[in-house]
Order: C-alpha cells, then sequence, then structure tokens
C-alpha cells in the first residue's frame, strides 16, 4: 500500500512539476479575445452571416441516440373537458413521444429511463416550435388546432312556442 | 396607409389589453354568425370588439379573451341563467348583468373587473360556499373543480356562515344512476348542467330538479338508472364534484397523470379523446375538442372502456404444444413455429382477416407480406357488398356527408341503421340538428328510441324498391329539399341482399341529386360504417367480408386482431394452422395455433381512417404490456424470419409506403372526399342480387347491446357491470 | 410528415451576432490551431492519465476523429462553440482536472451498444 502511494506522489510531482508547466505555456488560448458585450448590444456589435437555417445539434449536447430515433410532437393542448376555463389553451406546446414507464418496487413510484419525458416546452406560435426543433435536429409533427365554433343562442329559445328548443322540464 | 394608423391603435390595444388577443381574433373570425345582418360594436373593459346581433355578453367578452366565471353557461347547452356567477357591471344599467342571457347591444360598455362586478361575485360565491361541504380533500373533481378555482379568485377570505343552531349544511342523499355515475348530491349547486344534457343532448328526458329554494334537488325522482349511451358527459360537464366518475372514483388527481391526445377506435367515428395515464397505465379516457366529429361529447364505450386493456391481455408469444395448450415461449420460437409451417405452402393457401381495430400501418404490412407470399386472400372482417363498383369507388362506403354535414341537412333518411348505438355521436348529431334546425327525419327500420321524433316508413324492402321508383310517400319529402342526407346502416348492407340494398339507395340518392338541382359539392349517400379500420382497410384494397377464406380454405390463416368469430375451426381444415396477433385474448386467440401479442390503441402510433374518410393517428399514451409489441413491427419482424424482409424499417418509411398506396391515408385531420356517384349508380344497375324479403333490422336494438361490441369491451368490467344494471332495469 | 419544412429555405443567410469570429477564414484558423494545440499535448495525456492501450497514435487517432465528427457544421457561431468547448476540455485535461475514466469514455462507450438491426431491435423491446 505505501508503495503504492509512494508511486502515485511520484507521479503527481512528476506531472505537476514538469510536464503542465511546459505544456501550459505551449498551449495558445485560441480563446483569448472573448470580449464581454454591453447586454442588448449595440449598433457597433460585430455581426456575422450565417445560414438561416440554425442546427444546433452538434453543440446541444444531446446524444445522438435521443436525436435520431425521438420524435415531437407540435400541438396545441386541449382544454380540459372538466372545466371552463380555457387558459391553458394559448400556447403551442412541444413533447416527446411516450417510452416505457414503469412503477418502481421499492415505493411505487413511477420511473422511466427516458431523459426527455418531461421535457415540454410551450411556444407562442408553432412556428416556433418548428424552428426549436428544426434547430435542435429533432424529428416532428404538428397537429393542427382545433377552434371552437360559437353559435348564436338565446335565452328566449327556452320559452319560444313555435321551435323544438322549448324547455319542457327544469 | 391611413387604414393602417386608423387600426393600428386598436390593435395595440387589444394586444396589451390582453395576451390572448390573438386567441380571440381567431375565434372571432370562425365565430359562425349571420353576415348578411351588421356587427354590433361595444366595449369590453374599454376594448372594442364587433360581433353579431345576438351574441350574448359573455360570448363577446371570450371574443377578447376575458373569460366570465360561470358555473351554469356551458357553450354546448342552452342559456339557464341561474347561478348569477357571470354577474358583469354595464354603464348605464342600474344593476349588474347575468352577461350568459344578456344579448349585446350597439355601444355597450361592459366592466368585467369593477368593483361592482367583483362584489356581485363574491355575493354569488358565498352563498355558494354556504351550503357547499368542504370535503375538497376527499372528492375526486379536487384540481378540476369550477368551483373550488373560481373561490380561490373571487370568494371571500372569511366565513359569515356561523351555524349557531348546529342546524348543519344543507345535506341531500346520494342518488344511485347507474355504474357510470357517482353522485355526492350535497356537493351541488344546483347549476342544472346534467338536466339540460340529459334532456338536449341525450334525448333522456330523466334527469329534473324537484323542490324549491334550498330543498331543491336535482335527480330522477324515483330512483332509476341514468339509461344513456352518453352519460358519461354529465361527469365533465358537472362544475363541482357531485357527479363523478365511478369508475375512476379515488384513482388519482388530475396534476398526476399524463395526458396523452389521441383518436378513439371503440366505433367507426374516430372520436378525439385525451388518454390520462399513470405509472403506465390508462387511468381515465376524457374527450377532446373537435367540432367536426365528436365536439366535447364521447360515448360510454369509448369512455369507460379502458379497463379492459388491463384485462384478458396476452402480453407474450405463444405456440400450441403436443396437448393442445397454448405455451408461453420467446419470440423467435413463435417466428420459427409459423417458418416450419409456412415452408411447403404455397401462396394461394395463405389467408388473412383483419379485425375492427387494426391500424393501417399493421395492414399495409401485412398485404405486402402476403403478397410477397404470393397471396391475395386478404380480407376485413366486416361484409360490404362487393357486386358493382363493391369498395373500388371510395363514395361507396363512405359517409360522403360527412358528420357535420347533419347540421346543413334538412332531410335525413336512416335505412337499417341505429345510430343510438352504432356511432352515439353522430345521433347526438342528429338530434342537435333536429333540435335546432328543425331537421326532418325518416327511418326504414325497426321502431326504435332514438331520442328524436321520426317519420317511420317500415321495416321491409319493398320500401326500398319504392323509394328508388320514386312511387313512396316520403319521396314528396325528399324532393321539397335540396340538402338530403340518406344514412345506409353498414350491418344491413352485411345480408346477403346486401348489394340490392345498396344499389337501390344509390339510384334513390342520384336520382335526388339529379332532380333536386342541389350543389355539385352536396352528397346524398352515406354509409355508416361500426368498426374503426374498415375504411383503411377498404382504402388499401382489401377484400370485405370473409368468403374467400370460406371458398379457398387455406392451409395458413392469419388473424390480425380478428375476434368476431366470422371464421371458426368449423368453417377450416382440421389441418388449418391459425396465427392469431392481436391485443386480447379473446375468440381470435383461442382458435389460433401461434399467438403473436400485438398493441391496443393506446399503446401504438396508429393510422385511423373514420367513417368520413378522414385520416387521424392514436398516439402512444402508455407501452404495450410485457413483450407485446406494435403490431405492424411483428409483421415486419416476421417477414424477415421467413425470408421476405420488407423494405422499411421505421414508421416514416411504413407511412411512406401507406401513401403510395393511398395519399389519403396520411393527410392526418383531413377529409379525403369522394365524388364518383354517377358511375357508382350507374355500375349498381349491373347488382344482379334482388331485395330479399326479411326485415331491415340491424344488430344493436337496445342499450343492452351497445356496451360490449369489441375485443377491449368484451374484456371490461365496468362494461360488463352496465349491462348487468340496464337488464336489471329493463327486468323491473 | 410536415417535417423539414423550413429546410427548404437552406442557402439562405441572416446577420447575427458574433461570438469569436467574424469570417470563415478566421474560424478556421481558430480550429486548426485548437487542433495543433492538442496535438502536441496528446504525448503528456497518455503519460500523465496511463490509459491502458492507447498509445500516442491513439490518442492522434481519436482525435482527428472527433474534430472530423463536427466537419459538417458551417455555423460560424456554432464552430465557435465548439472551439470554445474544446479549449476548456483540454484546460481540464492538462491541469488534471479530469479523471481517468473521463479519458476513457472518449475510447469506449459506458453503456452497451444498442442494436442497430430491426430484428434485435424487435426482440430487444421497444
Amino acid at each position: 500500500m505505501a508503495s503504492f502511494v509512494a508511486a502515485l506522489r511520484q507521479t503527481c510531482r512528476f506531472a505537476a512539476g514538469r510536464v503542465p508547466l511546459r505544456c501550459f505555456s505551449a498551449t495558445p488560448n485560441v480563446c483569448s479575445d472573448i470580449k464581454l458585450m454591453a447586454p442588448g448590444g449595440g449598433l457597433d456589435t460585430p455581426t456575422v452571416e450565417v445560414p438561416e437555417q440554425e442546427d444546433f445539434s452538434s453543440i446541444s449536447g444531446i446524444p445522438s441516440t435521443q436525436l435520431e430515433s425521438r420524435h415531437v410532437r407540435i400541438f396545441v393542448p386541449a382544454r380540459n373537458p372538466m372545466q371552463s376555463g380555457t387558459y391553458g389553451t394559448r400556447t403551442w406546446r412541444m413533447e416527446f413521444d411516450t417510452q416505457q414507464r414503469w412503477e418502481n418496487p421499492l415505493m411505487g413510484w413511477s420511473s422511466t429511463g427516458d431523459p426527455l419525458s418531461n421535457m415540454t416546452l410551450d411556444f407562442n406560435s408553432k412556428e416556433d416550435a418548428i424552428v426549436f426543433c428544426e434547430k435542435n435536429g429533432w424529428q416532428y409533427h404538428v397537429e393542427e388546432r382545433n377552434w371552437p365554433k360559437r353559435k348564436i343562442k338565446s335565452y328566449g329559445d327556452n320559452f319560444s312556442w313555435n321551435k323544438r328548443t322549448r324547455v319542457s322540464s327544469k | 396607409m391611413a387604414t393602417l394608423l386608423k387600426i393600428w391603435p386598436l390593435m395595440g390595444r387589444r394586444i396589451l389589453g390582453n395576451p390572448a388577443a390573438c386567441l380571440a381574433c381567431k375565434s372571432a373570425r370562425t365565430a359562425s354568425g349571420s353576415s348578411d345582418q351588421p356587427e354590433v360594436e361595444l366595449f369590453v373593459n374599454d376594448i372594442p370588439v364587433s360581433v353579431p346581433p345576438g351574441t350574448t355578453v359573455l360570448q363577446a367578452c371570450a371574443e377578447v379573451g376575458v373569460q366570465i366565471p360561470r358555473f351554469c353557461y356551458h357553450d354546448r347547452l342552452s342559456i339557464a341563467g341561474n347561478c348569477r356567477m357571470c354577474l358583469v357591471e354595464v354603464e348605464k344599467s342600474a344593476k349588474p348583468v347575468a352577461s350568459c342571457a344578456m344579448p349585446v347591444m350597439k355601444g355597450m360598455r361592459v366592466k368585467t373587473d369593477s368593483e361592482i362586478a367583483r362584489k356581485a361575485r363574491e355575493g354569488v360565491m358565498e352563498f355558494l360556499l354556504m351550503n357547499h361541504p368542504l370535503d375538497c380533500p376527499i372528492c375526486d373533481q379536487g384540481g378540476e373543480c369550477d368551483l373550488q378555482d373560481q373561490s380561490m379568485v373571487f370568494g371571500s377570505d372569511r366565513s359569515r356562515f356561523v351555524d349557531m343552531d348546529h342546524e348543519g349544511k344543507r345535506a341531500v342523499e346520494d342518488k344511485d344512476i347507474g355504474p357510470l355515475v357517482k353522485t355526492i348530491m350535497t356537493r351541488c349547486i344546483q347549476c342544472t348542467r346534467c338536466v339540460r344534457f340529459a334532456n338536449e343532448i341525450a334525448g333522456v328526458e330523466e334527469i329534473g330538479t324537484t323542490g324549491r329554494g334550498s330543498d331543491m334537488q336535482i335527480g330522477t325522482y324515483v330512483e332509476k338508472l341514468f339509461g344513456s349511451e352518453l352519460s358519461g358527459n354529465i361527469i365533465d360537464i358537472c362544475p363541482v364534484g357531485a357527479l363523478t366518475s365511478k369508475p375512476y372514483a379515488f384513482t388519482a388527481r388530475p396534476w398526476e397523470n399524463r395526458k396523452t391526445e389521441s383518436i378513439d377506435v371503440m366505433d367507426a367515428l374516430g372520436s378525439n379523446i385525451i388518454v390520462a395515464t399513470r405509472e403506465g397505465s390508462v387511468i381515465r379516457i376524457l374527450p377532446r375538442l373537435h367540432e367536426d366529429i365528436n365536439e366535447e361529447w364521447l360515448s360510454d364505450r369509448s369512455r369507460f372502456a379502458y379497463d379492459g386493456l388491463k384485462r384478458q391481455r396476452l402480453v407474450s408469444p405463444m405456440v400450441k404444444d403436443a396437448s393442445g395448450t397454448l405455451v408461453s415461449c420467446e419470440w423467435e420460437d413463435a417466428f420459427f413455429t409459423i417458418l416450419d409451417r409456412l415452408t411447403g405452402v404455397t401462396g394461394s393457401e395463405i389467408a388473412a382477416i383483419a379485425g375492427g381495430h387494426a391500424d393501417a400501418e399493421s395492414l399495409i404490412v401485412l398485404k405486402d407480406l402476403l403478397n410477397r407470399l404470393g397471396s391475395e386472400a386478404l380480407c376485413t372482417e366486416e361484409i360490404f357488398p362487393m357486386d358493382a363498383a363493391g369498395t373500388d369507388l371510395r363514395s361507396n362506403y363512405l359517409l360522403n356527408t360527412q358528420i357535420s354535414g347533419i347540421e346543413e341537412a334538412e332531410v335525413v333518411l336512416l335505412v337499417g341503421t341505429n345510430p343510438r348505438y352504432e356511432a352515439p355521436l353522430l345521433n347526438a348529431r342528429i338530434r342537435k340538428s333536429w333540435l335546432h334546425n328543425d331537421l326532418t327525419v325518416g327511418v326504414i327500420g325497426p321502431q326504435l328510441d332514438l331520442t328524436y321524433e321520426y317519420d317511420h316508413l317500415g321495416d321491409s324492402t319493398k320500401v326500398l324498391q319504392e323509394l328508388a321508383a320514386g312511387t313512396h310517400p316520403f319521396n314528396k319529402v325528399l324532393s321539397s329539399t335540396k340538402r338530403a342526407m340518406i344514412i345506409v346502416g353498414s350491418a344491413v348492407l352485411q345480408r346477403a341482399d346486401g348489394g340490392a340494398i345498396h344499389a337501390a339507395m344509390s339510384t334513390l340518392a342520384q336520382n335526388h341529386r339529379v332532380k333536386s338541382g342541389c350543389d355539385e359539392s352536396w352528397r346524398v349517400l352515406n354509409v355508416l360504417q361500426r368498426v374503426a379500420s374498415q375504411v383503411a382497410a377498404l382504402d388499401l384494397g382489401y377484400k370485405a367480408g370473409v368468403q374467400v377464406v370460406r371458398d379457398n380454405p387455406p392451409k395458413v390463416l392469419y388473424l390480425l386482431g380478428a375476434d368476431e368469430q366470422t371464421v371458426t375451426k368449423a368453417d377450416l381444415p382440421s389441418d388449418c394452422f391459425v396465427v392469431y396477433q392481436g391485443c386480447h385474448g379473446d375468440a381470435g386467440a383461442s382458435m389460433a395455433d401461434v399467438v403473436l401479442p400485438g398493441a391496443a390503441y393506446t399503446e401504438k402510433v396508429g393510422t385511423y381512417v373514420n367513417t368520413e374518410g378522414r385520416a387521424q393517428q392514436t398516439q402512444v399514451a402508455v407501452t404495450p404490456p410485457g413483450m407485446a409489441r406494435e403490431d405492424w413491427k411483428i409483421i415486419r419482424a416476421l417477414s424477415e424470419i421467413v425470408g421476405q424482409t420488407l423494405p422499411y424499417d421505421n414508421l416514416n418509411e411504413v407511412r411512406r409506403r401507406l401513401a403510395q398506396m393511398s395519399p389519403n391515408l396520411t393527410r392526418y385531420g383531413d377529409v379525403e372526399e369522394a365524388n364518383y356517384f354517377k358511375q357508382a349508380e350507374e355500375l349498381a344497375k349491373s347488382v344482379k342480387s334482388s331485395l330479399a324479403s326479411d326485415a331491415l333490422t340491424p344488430p344493436q336494438l337496445s342499450l343492452k347491446d351497445f356496451y360490449m361490441v369489441d375485443s377491449i369491451s368484451r374484456a371490461s368490467q365496468t362494461m360488463a357491470h352496465c349491462v348487468a344494471a340496464v337488464t336489471k332495469a329493463e327486468a323491473k | 410528415m410536415a417535417s423539414r419544412l423550413i429546410r427548404q429555405s437552406q442557402g439562405a443567410t441572416k446577420i447575427v451576432k458574433q461570438i469569436l469570429s467574424t469570417d470563415k477564414a478566421e474560424a478556421r484558423r481558430r480550429v486548426l490551431n485548437l487542433y495543433k494545440a492538442w496535438y502536441r499535448q496528446i504525448p503528456y495525456v497518455v503519460l500523465n492519465y496511463e490509459i491502458p492501450g492507447v498509445t500516442v497514435k491513439d490518442g492522434r487517432v481519436k482525435l482527428r476523429e472527433m474534430f472530423m465528427k463536427n466537419k459538417h457544421v458551417t455555423d460560424l457561431r456554432a464552430i465557435d462553440f465548439l472551439v470554445i468547448r474544446g479549449q476548456m476540455e483540454l484546460v481540464e485535461t492538462v491541469n488534471i482536472w479530469k479523471q481517468k475514466n473521463h479519458i476513457m469514455t472518449w475510447f469506449k462507450d459506458t453503456w452497451n451498444p444498442k442494436p442497430a438491426d430491426f430484428l434485435s431491435k424487435f426482440y430487444e423491446g421497444n
């Protein structure tokens, strides 16, 4: 054991003493000219021309298995039919396809091996959601939203004498 | 530029005024107002809005994204105006106004958040809560309760209910109205939504109110079953926890559920649903808005048969052993058993039958596999007359006018169908149109309670002949309108003379189209299918009916979810090898030599085409249980084992193949119309068979017949309870 | 499918705020500098971390492979971002802020490879 520690110390000293110093000086910092930009940027902020279709799948850090095999659904969540409110139906949502879920045998909690199962994002428009998916390299499909139809109705219909809408029971 | 300047500040204010402004603009466009009258302009919280005259103040507020609190008002029911929660202040009005019942007037200035409005709401809330129990922690509505939410916003922070004499709150006895709806009547706030639903939408006038004041009760007066095929919807519309779901009772809280928006396959309408899941099992199904299919309703079978998804499931492949028992095995074993039996069998000795829940993906993969093996014997369980044009012209087997077309129709003729149980939501549409648009309905078939009045033309086929010849009195009714619909039930087309019935109706429809001078785009002939897979199967070129299998008994028979016993062991040679692929251990699996476990409709992404010809896709809510797999993958894997590897590995590639065969199958959400009525009618003249004399009777006659029709609903305990309850009620 | 709706507008460009590089040549220079720095460092990395069975040559092959993996990237900002990240990795490697296993995962995945063909995927599960 003691000899192992000694050997380790030896290696460390060797590493700390010679090599890193040598290589650090030899390592040019390729990013040394990073400048802090003023928030929001000004007119004089340097700009570059990039392809309009952005693709950040290479820098997002998402493993390629999760990029190729996953499918995103873009839709407007339906109103909960149990309630009257429509606040939940304003925005477009992206959601990943459902993967296996099981009950944890210890506590009975729900488990999943899917890192994206809880990643739902809301967007103001479906175009935003599409751009986001394209940018990240996910396959997707869009489900168009269904609008409720408003119809004209009147309290008087309950009492009309010549229509079938007359209410007989209350 | 000038117009722009004029509009701009208005737009600006709208957007600033409310984040939901874009929503409001869109729904304003879709509002179906009579466009010939000038719109009325009013101001909601100083935001100007123009709406068609006759609109209520509450609807006008919704146009600019201001949601008025409400309990009794429901978009799809008549206006009751009894909860008073929607009170708003209107300038120059002495009292607060009930916005749900008040039509808009020019220049009205509505204030929805003023001192008066808020005070009025707080007062209403206090009265409601005075008699409402404080049992939210044990109430199933908790978390999705309108009363709970609105009391958080509008309720007072202290109570004046002191109960000095210990009289207690109002308490009402619970009622037993059946195995689906649980009632806790003490929670009722008398909004009468359920009463209006039963009377207006369901057409079952069994729920009403008795008593006055704080003695008022909602109920059936004498305790009885709420016998409606749409009864589950009163759970949804109840704004409090008075009516809750019995099967779902104490199961979960809404915030624990994962919701997947999917499509229903229990009937051929393809109702849009929300599948709620927790811990990998389906715990609730709710309707989802689709104006052209199910509005916001759902039939009881679609809503409550979900417990069948957990019972009688096939969870591993099985092979029959020497003693004739099915034994669980690995996928490889099952596949190689099939391979053994397939070697040496020629293509013409293989056949396949597709059942009512098969998705288009598995249908196309199965068809490709069998075609590669040299077989053309692919058929569906549901029979459809193949004489004349048969299934070659799509217009022959679709509900061409579409479900929403019923609201434009003036006359509907139902032939040999009981839409009330075959397609409850289609029936609800007919009733809606009958109620609001004075629709005239004629029925050929037995005299049944369809929830609306109709002219009964008899149930013999003679009526069809007379109608086709134009000599029946009902022809006069038909000729008086340009908007007539003939809906033929797919059940009567399955008789031996189905071809002749279809031909007679085709002639009648075409004659009517020519004579009435109706719009070219108005279709008259409609066929109401009963199973979800039929239209897609016919689109893909499956033969309707199992006659092919009967005529040439195969050596290998592949059943794709075929459970209706259209072909039994007795029809097959004794050495016939039967492969069953499906989700439930039902009739099909019991006659099989090899069983391959498939996925149910909540467990796969599948394309279904509804009876209108509208392609829709289901979504995966939970993964298939055990070793079960998605259906198309099973057949694709099998194809590799038998050495006929099919050229697609993922869903997109299968979909591409689907689009190749029939492009409409992947245009999700759209109705692909069919329009060869003239040609179909001409071909129909060549039909050889003649009309038989038996009465035109659909198979589902009473509510009892409605609940259990497919392998999922047959496995469901809830559905069994329903049948028992209805049987008991009928016996009384 | 609705996928690749926007992809059609390929070739179009837009002006955005830069991260580091103002043009392609500059970005290329940064990438090459980073590559060279790594290239020179590899003998020391191999020495310091003592990865079993990995020689200097293997390290250089892996370096090349990791750079080539992103050769399709054309967006200047993405290139800069990758360079910054590469530089960070380099500094962490040089300072021995990394541990042996961090280096080892570059050479061998820590998880079992998933089957690629249809049938094996089918047998394995969903």
